[in-house]
């Protein structure tokens, strides 16, 4: 495929460095991900990964190069804009509003639209995909096991209408079949056309379902490609997939 | 103790206890978000306790740089009440802009906030003394036309007499603790201030203009100072520039009485205090300002939380 023909990426992260005081998180980090894509992000440990989220988030400031999504520098944004503009995060460890209801919780991740009808119908519909939820729906979500915890994580993120779902470790510390529930949801997700960069310490899991991926090894990235062709790369299986 | 004496103290207890409860809720609101106390607040109830003086039209004193000035408009009572809240919002905006944000954006440590609105706080206490001297005030003698001076809560042949004043002040003060709730709770604002409350991180992940809910938190923090300082105003008059100190001093023993960063302990923590102190018999009047803190002092020792605060889990 020609440069010319390869439709702009939904974002572009290039040549970016991050760090915390004067831990670097992240140098010179470039990545892209096009519409439509689920695209993983593995590694070990500290390597960077929820910094990358984070910063795409616009939750962290950026100390060199650039972000763009939609073919826009959103470097410089707020990370309400950021939601705005169809960016939704399910950040590590999930972050429950706990002191508010499932309900709620929902209705918060629709608090950039205005559309009540639409983000009723919406609400509806995430009930439909996650029953459990729907059960649920005045319990406080503190009060959610894990694995319910999760499904609100990722249906309060949908809320938003993104059209890049940025999704961090949603297999941790789940039981494995909770873990195949949530992995269904992210395939369908895909189906239906949600644009997906997805960051796993499971890496065999995120490579099976992925289009593409980079590894990130200490805020570097040093492996990228096809997620098919990784999962039979040599050095990928040797550090990940053990 | 007679059972009208009872009931007429504990009236007039509520509707002291009333207003310390709206006032501590301008220090909650904050706290339950930036984890800070915002010592400003004091300095902003006797700003709202002035401007709804000077909005009524009353005249300053002698001492001040406005020595005699008067504004040429005589608002009804109610309306300057309203017009000193909504001054004390302004002023909580300021202080914001001042005192707050600029620290934060830097992510400096939280004790330099504090020791930033406390000199804001001490700044403010000065200006007014420099504009309006540092004499008492009180408001114009009959603020609402011709109710009578008390009204009877008892029988004829057992009266229970409560000064119409606290009627007053108690009534406003549930009508904005109602509202209050009603934001907080009923609508998308006030689940988004409880979400910014909860996890700052989490709110902006979910689009949540975090800046501008915090900028609206001392609007709301500011107003309730203003209201309150016309209500402790109305109650026992303006005592001068740092009558708002002292009872500043005191709303901190409500919220930490009640749980810090807590809005129903807030409110239980304002009425037992003003229950408390109006049942300080009349000879040992002088020691009701200490009620307040040996109430504190007993609580803490069973309940270091605070009475509805919850207990706080180190994490490991
Ligand atoms: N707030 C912070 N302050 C200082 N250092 C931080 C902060 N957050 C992350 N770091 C450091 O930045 C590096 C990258 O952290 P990050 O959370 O992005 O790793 P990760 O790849 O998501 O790891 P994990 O798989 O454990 O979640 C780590 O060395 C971490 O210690
Ligand atoms: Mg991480």
């Amino acid at each position: 495929m020609s440069a010319g023909a390869t439709p702009a990426p939904l974002l572009a992260l290039d040549d970016l460095s991050i760090h915390y005081g004067r831990v670097q998180a992240l140098e010179h980090v470039s990545l892209d991900v096009r519409a439509g894509e689920v695209v993983t992000l593995i590694g070990a440990n500290g390597a960077g990964k929820s910094t990358t989220l984070r910063s795409i988030s616009r939750i962290v400031p950026i100390h060199r190069g650039r972000i763009a999504f939609d073919g826009r520098d959103i470097s410089g944004v707020r990370p309400s804009d950021a939601v705005r503009m169809g960016i939704a995060q399910v950040p590590e460890g999930r972050r429950m509003l706990a002191r508010q209801s499932v309900l709620d919780n929902l209705l918060l991740g629709a608090y950039t639209r205005s559309d009540s009808a639409g983000i009723q119908a919406d609400v509806e519909r995430q009930f439909v995909r996650f029953p459990r939820l729907a059960e649920r729906r005045r319990q406080l979500a503190g009060t959610l096991s894990g694995g319910e915890q999760q499904m609100l994580a990722i249906a309060r993120a949908l809320m938003s209408r993104p059209r890049l779902l940025l999704l961090d470790e949603p297999s941790l510390g789940l039981a494995p079949l909770i873990v195949r529930g949530i992995f269904d949801i992210i395939r369908e997700l895909h189906a239906a056309g949600v644009t997906i960069l997805l960051v796993e310490q499971n890496a065999s899991l995120a490579l099976q379902i992925a289009d593409r991926a980079y590894v990130l090894e200490a805020g570097r990235l040093t492996i990228s490609g096809h997620a098919a062709e990784l999962l039979t790369d040599e050095r990928v299986r040797r550090a990940y997939l053990g | 103790m007679s059972s009208s004496l009872l009931l007429q103290q504990v009236l007039n207890g509520l509707a002291i206890g009333s207003v310390y409860a709206i006032f501590a809720l301008g220090y909650t609101l904050i706290f339950s978000i930036l984890r800070i106390i915002n010592f400003t607040h004091g300095a902003i109830f006797t700003l709202g306790a002035y401007a709804t003086y000077a909005l009524t039209g009353a005249r300053f004193g002698f001492n001040g740089l406005l020595a005699n000035a008067a504004l040429p408009l005589h608002l009804p009572f109610v309306l300057a009440l309203i017009g000193g809240a909504l001054f004390a919002a302004v002023s909580g905006v300021i202080v914001e802009r001042l005192a707050f944000r600029p620290l934060r954006t830097r992510g400096s440590d939280p004790l330099l906030t504090l020791v930033s609105s406390l000199g804001v706080a001490v700044a403010l206490v000065n200006v007014i003394q420099y504009l309006f001297g540092a004499e008492a005030y009180s408001y114009p003698a009959d603020p609402f036309g011709q109710l009578p001076s008390a009204m009877n809560f008892g029988t004829s042949t057992e009266p229970v007499l409560v000064r119409t004043v606290q009627v007053i002040i108690f009534g406003v003060s549930m009508v904005v603790l109602a509202l209050l709730t009603v934001l907080m709770n009923a609508t998308r604002t006030g689940k988004a201030l409880r979400a910014v409350a909860e996890d700052t991180v989490t709110a902006s992940l979910l689009g949540i203009n975090t800046d501008r809910l915090i900028l609206l938190t001392f609007v709301i923090s500011g107003f309730l100072g203003g209201v309150s300082g016309t209500l402790i105003g109305l109650s026992v008059g303006i005592a001068g520039p740092y009558f708002g100190i002292a009872f500043g001093l005191k709303g901190l023993a409500v919220i930490v009485l009640g749980g810090l960063g807590d809005i129903p302990g807030a409110v239980v923590g304002g009425l037992l205090i003003g229950l408390a102190e109006s049942f300080v018999p009349a000879q040992y009047i002088a020691y009701r300002e200490a009620v307040p803190f040996a109430l504190l002092f007993v609580v803490l020792l069973l309940r270091p939380q605070g009475l509805l605060g919850r207990a706080v889990v180190q994490k490991v």
